[in-house]
């Protein structure tokens, strides 16, 4: 947690408004000189970002490259009269292009059929004998449901859970849900208080709605995953993966 | 009683978190934790690397006991950890290591190790069932 990463919520506010004047700059008046400032203003959240890229087969420098060029057509695309940062605004352009990348490379995740099935069927049965047993099942007893090992069953998970870039676009399951950086579409009214705080604080206001009450329920009023899962319609193992994926995000955008 | 020791040492790039999440997985498993206890073990060991920078090594020990995992981790060098640990109690609504693993582990502790540097015991017990 590095603390020195903290902006106060008066130095957040003069460089959103230090980003507006340059982009007002460029926009209006054709000035280049404003647009390689605003590159250079925001290339640590690109490289953020890459970092989550990292160990896929591509050099780090290479997917911040590729980030980089998310970035600039978010300022280039970027309208004055939208009301939200560039960064907000730049952070979907910057993923979306790095995604697009190993896309394009056929660097894409491949899971093995059988566990791609297995991890698919696995929500289910995980709420299906939680209901049944009135706790979470063991590890044990998931692989006697379905009829697998407890070594398939952790694999599975894992796999579901480490490739996020599919598990969490696809939703594992059947389950409508989008990566957390693509979710970002405005401004988080309570940033600016966040930013004051300490730790993960100034990148949780950065968060879907949805995953900063998930990150409320578990960490602020303890509550376990079954009930977090009942709360907010989705499966435990779901909720577990957005709690993982959140925490990381978290933590990466403060690196 | 069962109280078996498993040791490794393992890079802190997290091209090797996946592994270690594996491994604390089956150790888990291997004491019939259930669903979301074992989720939480990894999640505060994977929280703690996260913490811990991405250069160098650190080893992670486990003593198992018969419904419960002791889990040793260090030496680990970054000031903020202890400090989260050790330091004043996070604020209400403030998400920091420290609230973290106070809800999914059961208790943690702190050792100081030479250097300046620190363990961090974690300790997750199964629930009854």
């Amino acid at each position: 947690m590095r603390q020195s990463r903290t902006r106060s919520p008066s130095e957040a506010a003069k460089a959103r408004k230090q980003d507006r004047l340059l982009l007002r700059r460029y926009h209006l008046d054709g000035d280049t000189t404003a647009r390689e400032e605003l590159i250079e203003r925001h290339l640590p959240l690109v490289r953020s970002l890459a970092r989550r890229y990292a160990g896929r087969g591509e050099s780090l420098e290479d997917i911040e490259q590729v980030g980089a060029i998310g970035l600039i057509k978010a300022i280039d695309r970027f309208e004055l009269e939208r009301e939200v940062s560039l960064a907000t605004y730049a952070t979907p352009n910057v993923v979306g292009e790095i995604k697009r990348h190993f896309r394009d490379k056929g660097w894409s995740i491949r899971v093995p059929r059988a566990l791609q099935e297995l991890n698919a069927s696995m929500s289910n049965a995980i709420d299906r004998l939680t209901g049944r047993l009135g706790r979470s099942p063991s590890i044990a007893e998931i692989a006697a449901e379905l009829k697998s090992t407890p070594e398939e069953v952790l694999e599975a998970l894992e796999v579901g859970s480490a490739y996020s870039t599919v598990s969490l676009s696809t939703g594992p399951g059947g389950e409508e849900d989008l990566d957390p950086m693509e979710t970002i579409g405005k401004e988080d009214e309570g940033f600016d208080q966040m930013e004051t705080r300490t730790t993960l604080e100034p990148a949780f206001g950065h968060l879907p709605e949805r995953e900063r009450e998930i990150l409320r329920m578990r960490f602020d009023e303890g509550l376990p995953q079954t009930q977090i899962a009942d709360r907010v319609g989705l499966s435990q193992m779901h909720v577990s993966r957005l709690i993982r994926k959140s925490l990381s995000t978290m933590r990466d955008e403060l690196a | 009683m069962r109280a078996e020791l498993i040791e490794l040492t393992t890079p802190l790039s997290r091209d090797y978190r996946a592994v270690v999440r594996l491994i604390v997985g089956g150790i888990a498993e291997s004491l019939d934790f259930a669903f979301d206890e074992v989720d939480d073990l990894q999640l505060a060991v994977e929280r703690l690397l996260a913490e811990a920078g991405q250069t160098g090594s650190v080893n992670i020990s486990f003593e198992l006991g018969p419904r419960s995992v002791r889990t040793r981790v260090g030496p680990l060098r970054e000031r903020t950890i202890a400090d989260a640990l050790q330091g004043p109690p996070p604020a209400p609504g403030e998400l920091n290591l420290r609230r973290i693993l106070e809800a999914v582990v059961d208790s943690y502790g702190v050792e100081d190790a030479a250097d300046g540097a620190i363990y961090v015991r974690l300790e997750k017990v199964r629930e009854a069932r």
